[in-house]
């Protein structure tokens, strides 16, 4: 066994073992089960303990990398260079092309800058290879200093994990941010250059692609190509996906994207994986073209031998489905079939930043059987890895449970409902609210009090549509007496919300809520409660109903409570119900009363 | 199943243009219809859309009452098909191509029924060119597809049972391997057939006879299979020879969207608009590429772009950049953060620390981070005697230092053997440095 372990990589042990633990639906993530205080009941719980977590690395991480002097004890036998502190601040001062290097490895774009400057005016030279990657950080950060506060790496990690969790508008304008000034130093250094390589051109066009100045980069590429050089196959992958840029008709851009593989392929350039993601990614972008010539491209792929990965499949499906187009989902649930058919049981690592959008776009059809299969390729191998950060986890959890709630039985809901909540996923309202229509669609509304507990604990009892539709459902319909008992107790419970008893914010009372939980009361025989209930409705300025009313009437009846009916008859002629004399008069009928009663 | 005999029977007897007339069955003329107006390849838009159908309701407590529907259905698809591709019986040459298409649809996705398919093309496709023995070999067809059919419905069923589940696949292959090879022989065929004259490529005999070992009647249905070819060939070249623009035909059909009468037979409900504003619409040519597509249950062998050879791996690799350019760091930084990389368990932590180096690798070795030394041999660190052998004294008060010296550093394991040779190189340089005083007190230096 250890002759067998030896060949294998240093983790194989520890991944032998990871394979036979399974995930225990009842448990917390492992990242929370060192402090039961810190287990999250809600996403909005779960996104700060975690983004708190990451910080708190950053920030050890940040002081020990800034104050070194204080961490200079070295206890691991063997050393372990990763706990020792890194080296951020500049250490060499002369002018001398090392200390340009060591600039550069540390991302200071401004110094790097100032101190090839100074090489130049002394008369040094720079060698190539220092030069190369003097343009390509220049080019990276588009003449800026990357987003860091005096921290290392793992300080703009942080900062664009809590970007990320923000959501798209955040992104969108930190993009906007970085934008490629005419004329900066990347395109000062080069044009000083004495003679230019195809690595220059390749960081120049590389970063006006990122930063958006797509029209300059294609007349770089043009430049290049009068300067009887070949291209590598980042420019033309840059290239591709700034195709749509630059052309405005969508036969158009395909023609440019057609052109450039052509020429690819007489500079005899190999595309790779990351040349046909973007064409398929340009592709969503030229419309009814994009349908038959992403499959073209597909199999392009296939005939060099280049398989695909999930984000090929992203973008191939986009092209054929459009948000809302009914028509069209025929056409790509076909499709989707094929790519699952495809996929199915194969283990995928990341190739392709845009490797996890796939997985919420298939669930976005009615076809259960195929939810069913995508699931079931989540849950294989590495796959959820995949899914992406908590963000994207919880839109595809959440369209995967909402398609369960619409499509399938009670039981094999409530059967995911306890696999998924909330080891997996934190729902929202409107998940909550599906799960209440499917309890409806099945008659299962027994189950209303444990729903609301979970709706409890998952921080969604101040949500009043919610709590709106679960009183709805409850009072809809007579239920037997125990069901009827166990939802006297959860109404209770649930005024106990709305009065704010449990130092949350409290709701506002309305109408209807307070009729469904009177009618509840009364339903259990809880006469009490419930006369409480109606003298809330006058502290509240809420006018019962009619039928609520009449059910008070007819359990006075049952109890035999005269004085009861009378007050309710008095109580409903202060609200001014139109029903009021016929209320009296009902009484009247029933009741025995007293004179003074009458 | 009368209906679609009666169905098949139909294009036998009568000529090919007329088949729509006839065919107008109340049930079916819907289907009908569209096939009248949308010529061959909504011919094939509808037999997918039934057998979307068919493959939809197979929920168990349907299934039972579906079944006889099911391959009702199924059956009248093949007719549909048919249908389809009579009503271009006037290009003869392209209606070969289709049927060779359509052939290949019937063995991959008909799965369990490649017997009645086949043989009901067949004998369709024979009536629109030869006409002489039209009725004959009509009647015969019959038998045969009426025999195919019982054989069919029984084993229909049986694999029905068996594999509930699996809809998307195709049923059952009664002989898999011969039939992946009709296929892509069959499109080989379809590529090059035009290039070969009377005598048939050995290619095509093969898959011919590939084709026929899953019918039942063996020997027959591959000499029929090769005649067929035969007349293929032979009208191929005729057209070739006699009318180039017909070839253009052929071309233009691959791109079936270059119709002139499309827009009049574009449904209503299928002009739209892109999210972004610009119209487009639902092509045909679109639904053909899919149904391509699901004929070849394969995404993948469609139609390429054709802009790149693959090479072989030797041929050119490009030499991988010396060192990673700060790009590929970003890059991988992207790859990183667009993953979930949380342990879910211990034993994932454990593995996250390994890989940053604050673990003891497993399996446990107590030499982990002498990786340097492992190479050294025992004897270098234990048997230092002979580092002493030159520069000092081979006897007196000096060497017996030293021998303590080895003695005490042949015991030590914590130092290198280069710490070691380093250690008495010191004491070599300092005896000799104090040569004169050493001599003085008159130690006996060599």
């Amino acid at each position: 066994l250890m002759m067998f372990l030896s060949n294998r990589s240093k983790e194989a042990v520890l991944e032998a073992l990871a394979s036979t633990v399974n995930r225990d639906p009842t448990a917390y993530k492992y990242q929370f089960q060192d402090d039961p205080y810190l287990a999250p009941r809600t996403s909005a719980e779960f996104k700060l303990f975690s983004l708190s977590q990451e910080s708190g690395r950053s920030a050890a991480k940040y002081f020990i990398n800034s104050n070194p002097k204080f961490f200079t004890k070295d206890f691991a036998e063997p050393h372990i260079p990763c706990l020792m502190p890194e080296k951020v601040s500049l250490l060499l001062e002369e002018v001398s092309e090392e200390a340009l290097k060591e600039r550069i490895s540390l991302r200071k774009v401004k110094a790097a800058v100032d101190m090839y400057d100074q090489l130049l005016q002394a008369g040094t030279g720079v060698s190539m290879e220092t030069t190369h990657d003097l343009l390509d950080l220049i080019c990276l950060y588009s003449d800026r200093e990357p987003v860091q506060e005096g921290g290392p790496e793992t300080e703009d990690v942080s900062a664009e994990e809590a970007n990320r969790s923000k959501g798209r508008i955040r992104r969108a304008s930190d993009f906007l941010k970085t934008i490629w000034r005419e004329n900066n130093n990347a395109e000062r250094i080069f044009n000083l250059l004495p003679e230019r390589d195809t690595h220059c051109y390749s960081a120049l066009i590389r970063g006006m692609i990122r930063h958006g100045a797509y029209v300059k980069a294609f007349d770089m590429y043009t430049d290049m190509l009068n300067n009887r050089m070949t291209a590598d196959v980042r420019i033309f992958n840059a290239l591709i996906s700034g195709a749509p840029e630059v052309r405005e008709k969508y036969n158009e851009r395909w023609d440019l994207i057609a052109e450039l593989l052509n020429q690819m392929n007489q500079q005899k350039v190999q595309p790779n994986l990351l040349t046909f993601n973007s064409v398929l990614k340009a592709l969503r972008r030229c419309g009814s073209l994009a349908r038959t010539q992403a499959l073209h491209t597909l199999s392009e792929m296939k005939a060099l031998g280049i398989a695909p990965s999930l984000a090929s499949f992203d973008h191939t499906l986009a092209a054929f489905y459009k948000a809302g187009k009914h028509s069209d989902i025929t056409l790509h649930t076909d499709l989707l079939q094929e790519v699952m058919s495809e996929l199915a049981g194969s283990s995928f690592t990341c190739q392709d930043p845009d490797d996890g959008k796939l997985w919420s776009v298939c669930l976005d059809n009615k076809d259960i059987e195929l939810a069913y299969r995508v699931q079931s390729l989540v849950e294989a191998g590495e796959n959820w890895r995949l899914l992406g950060d908590s963000h994207q986890q919880t839109i595809y959890y959440g369209r995967f449970f909402s398609l369960l709630c619409m499509m399938e039985h009670i039981d094999v809901v409530l059967k995911w409902y306890r696999k998924l909540i909330p080891s997996l996923y934190y729902p929202n309202v409107q998940g909550m609210r599906d799960l209440l229509q499917a309890l409806d669609t099945d008659s299962r509304l027994d189950l209303l009090p444990t729903i609301w507990k979970d709706i409890q604990l998952l921080g969604h009892a101040n949500k009043s549509e919610l709590i709106e539709e679960l009183l709805a459902l409850m009072a809809r319909e007579t239920h037997s007496p125990e069901v009827q008992e166990s939802f006297a107790v959860c109404a209770l419970d649930v005024k106990s919300v709305f009065n704010g008893d449990r130092g949350t914010l409290s709701l506002e009372w309305s109408t209807s809520a307070l009729c469904h939980i009177t009618s509840l009361l009364l339903r259990a025989k809880r006469t009490q409660e419930a006369w409480e209930m109606l003298q809330l409705f006058k502290a509240k300025n809420r006018v019962p109903s009619e039928e609520l009313m009449n059910e008070f009437l007819l359990e006075c009846h049952a109890a035999g409570a005269p004085d009861r009916a009378v007050e309710l008859v008095q109580l409903s002629a202060a609200f001014c119900l139109p029903a009021t004399p016929r209320l009296a008069q009902q009484t009247l009928k029933d009741f025995d009363l007293t004179d003074e009663q009458r | 199943m009368y209906r679609c005999v009666f169905r098949a029977v139909c294009p036998v007897r009568q000529p090919a243009a007329h088949v729509f007339e006839t065919c107008v069955l109340p049930a079916r003329c819907v289907q009908v219809f569209r096939v009248a107006d949308g010529g061959g390849a909504k011919a094939l838009s509808t037999t997918s859309t039934s057998f979307c159908e068919k493959s939809d309701g197979v929920t168990p407590p349907e299934r039972d009452g579906k079944r006889s529907e099911d391959k009702d259905s199924h059956l009248s698809e093949t007719a549909n098909s048919v249908e389809g591709k009579t009503d271009d019986g006037s290009k003869v040459i392209r209606m070969a191509e289709q049927r060779e298409d359509s052939a290949v649809l019937k063995t991959s996705e008909g799965g369990a029924a490649p017997q009645g398919g086949v043989t009901v093309e067949q004998e369709v496709g024979k009536p629109t060119q030869v006409k002489g023995d039209v009725a004959k070999s009509g009647k015969e067809s019959l038998l045969g597809l009426l025999g195919a059919m019982k054989v069919e419905v029984t084993n229909k069923k049986k694999l029905k049972n068996l594999k509930a589940k699996q809809r998307y696949e195709p049923a059952v292959k009664p002989n898999p391997a011969a039939l992946e090879s009709t296929i892509s022989m069959f499109q080989k065929a379809t590529a090059e057939s035009s290039a070969h004259s009377e005598t048939l490529d050995p290619d095509l005999v093969a898959a011919a006879s590939a084709a026929a070992s899953t019918l039942p009647n063996q020997s027959q249905a591959e000499s029929e299979l090769l005649r067929q070819l035969r007349r293929h060939e032979a009208v191929t070249e005729a057209q070739r020879k006699g009318d180039m623009s017909n070839l253009g035909v052929i071309i233009a059909d691959m791109k079936v969207g270059r119709r002139p009468n499309r827009q009049n037979a574009r449904p209503a409900n299928q002009i739209r608009f892109d999210d972004d504003g610009q119209g487009y619409t639902h092509d045909r040519s679109i639904t053909a590429e899919l149904d391509g597509v699901r004929r070849r249950r394969n995404l993948f062998s469609g139609k390429r772009l054709g802009i790149f050879s693959p090479t072989t791996d030797e041929d050119k690799t490009p030499p991988p950049p010396a060192k990673p350019t700060i790009w590929d760091v970003d890059f991988a930084n992207h790859l990183v953060l667009s993953t979930n990389q949380m342990p879910r368990n211990g034993f994932e932590e454990m593995i996250q620390w390994t890989r940053e180096g604050k673990l003891w690798q497993y399996p446990v070795n107590n030499e982990a981070g002498l990786e340097e030394e492992a190479s050294v041999p025992f004897h270098e660190h234990v048997f230092l005697e002979k580092h002493l052998e030159e520069g000092f004294p081979s006897q007196g008060p000096v060497r017996h230092f030293m021998e303590l010296v080895v003695s005490g550093l042949s015991k030590n394991p914590y130092v290198t053997v280069q710490q070691k040779k380093e250690h008495i190189a010191w004491f070599r340089d300092y005896f000799q440095q104090k040569t004169d005083i050493l001599q003085e007190a008159d130690v006996y230096l060599n």
